[in-house]
């Protein structure tokens, strides 16, 4: 074998995957089908402190700004305002990401990680016994073949490792967020917040987003549900959100981007020989639409068990199992539980989200507990009742 | 009658790969990271015209 582990991707999932597994002893090959660490950007840029506990990034280049917290707007523009503890997983910073990617690739190259760029898997190697046992890739005008006892496949939303491995990684169009960014400088507004958005006629099925990158710069970006969407209207959505807006209208766009989240559930990420990792996994939020919390917090997980098969010359299925035991402790329970929330959150009409916004505008988030939640929601607008039921069995059955 | 087809405007997409997530038929794949359809998989759906956030993809005749 060339090497113990080939992962394929260089995003935040597989450095940090690569990372750990050579941090524990394997002899590791990361390779990306781009020729630049974190180029392009495809994200809105948001990240919770939490990864602060982790201490997997050094420095502070890959800081854009620090936000206190999150304003959300329900569609009849009532403000609801959240500390950055109860905002979730999605605020706190704002990083560039090119940085934030390359600073995660330097650590893994730090810890003994090959990096090879311009590499494009183009599918899986399998011996004679029909096991995987690496890679095929296209390196430039070069046709390779990398061999590994383990393949990671860290290759974001398309995941095509998963689906060379039999794994049913296809999303469906109600399991996708289909996304456009301005980032957009110039701006004479001063925000410590993330600010969202919500509404049929704002961001069918997602939501319009606001992050501070300071210094007058903004990430302005729409994510729509894939299944509620018609050509071009993320663009033609957020180009009206923009136009309308009495400050970000003036600004001036340094860059566009697009994006595609998956909003569902998490896939198998084991078979003999194979580990998924980040958004090949479906490893993000399906409320949210955020996944670099997870992808970092997955990747470790994988990596620290990568390391121990490839110590115990161990690569099948349930060897490799441990890795998808430890997600679903550390985060699947939460993101099987968000997904239903999902399903029930898209059947909200504009409405009922106004009245949960009057609702909650007032409310202490310190006393946060289901309970007062609901009672502070249904003593203003008893009808929401009804609505919320669902979500109400849903957190007594994952109490 | 010819069926169209999904056809990539090349000079327009970002690579996001929504579109190569959501093909039922996996007829899409990103080249130098430009999404290319494979004509002779491509059923016509449409899942991947209205999910590319920038209309980059349409259905035409080949």
């Amino acid at each position: 074998m060339d090497y113990d582990v080939v992962v394929v991707g260089a995003g935040p999932a597989g450095s940090v995957t690569a990372r750990f597994a050579a941090e524990n002893g394997s002899k590791v090959l990361m390779i990306d089908r781009r020729a630049e660490v974190g180029v392009p950007v495809l994200c809105g840029e948001g990240i919770s402190q939490r990864i602060d506990k982790w201490g997997m990034l050094e420095g502070t280049k890959w800081i854009a700004s620090v936000m206190d917290g999150a304003k959300i707007y329900a569609p009849d523009g009532t403000l609801v305002t959240l500390s950055k503890e109860m905002a979730g997983n999605e605020t706190g910073y704002v990083v560039n990401r090119d940085l934030f990617d390359k600073e995660l690739a330097r650590q893994a190259g730090k810890a003994g990680v090959d990096i090879q760029l311009r590499t494009e898997a183009t599918g899986l190697l399998k011996d004679k016994a029909g096991k995987i046992s690496g890679v095929k890739a296209r390196t430039y005008d070069d046709e390779i073949e990398i061999t590994a006892d383990i393949v990671v496949g860290a290759d974001g939303v398309e995941s095509w490792i998963g689906k060379w491995a039999g794994i049913a990684t296809t999303l469906k169009p109600y399991d996708l967020e289909t996304c456009i960014q301005y980032t957009l400088s110039n701006i004479d507004y001063h925000s410590d917040y993330a600010e969202f958005y919500l509404g049929k006629k704002i961001a069918p099925g997602g939501y319009v987003w606001v992050f501070p990158k300071g210094d007058g710069v903004f990430n302005v970006g729409i994510g729509i549900l894939a299944s509620l969407s018609e050509p071009a209207m993320a663009k033609q959505l957020l180009d009206s959100f923009i136009k309308n807006h009495p400050v970000f209208k003036k600004g001036t766009c340094l860059r566009v981007l697009t994006g595609a989240a998956p909003v569902a559930k998490p896939v198998e990420t084991v078979r003999d020989n194979l580990v998924l990792v980040g958004d090949a996994a479906r490893h993000v939020d399906p409320i949210t639409g955020g996944g670099l919390t997870t992808a970092l917090e997955g990747g470790k997980l994988a990596g620290e068990i990568i390391g121990k098969c490839v110590k115990d010359q161990m690569f099948d299925k349930d060897s490799l199992f441990e890795y998808e035991t430890l997600w679903k402790q550390a985060f699947g329970q939460k993101l099987l539980r968000d997904y239903l929330v999902k399903d029930i959150m898209l059947g909200f009409d504009d409405k009922t989200l106004n009245m949960l916004a009057d609702s909650l505008k007032d409310y202490k988030f310190e006393e946060f507990s289901t309970l007062s939640l609901v009672k502070a929601l249904v003593l203003k607008h008893p009808t929401l009742l009804m609505k919320l039921k669902p979500l109400i069995r849903l957190s007594e059955k994952t109490k | 009658m010819v069926k169209p087809k999904a056809m990539v405007d090349e000079d327009q997409c970002l690579s996001c790969g929504g579109c190569v997530s959501v093909c039922p038929q996996d007829a899409i794949t990103l080249k130098n990271l430009i999404a290319f359809v494979d004509v002779d998989k491509c059923t016509s759906c449409k899942i991947c015209v209205n999910t590319c956030p920038i209309g980059a993809i349409s259905l035409e005749v080949v």
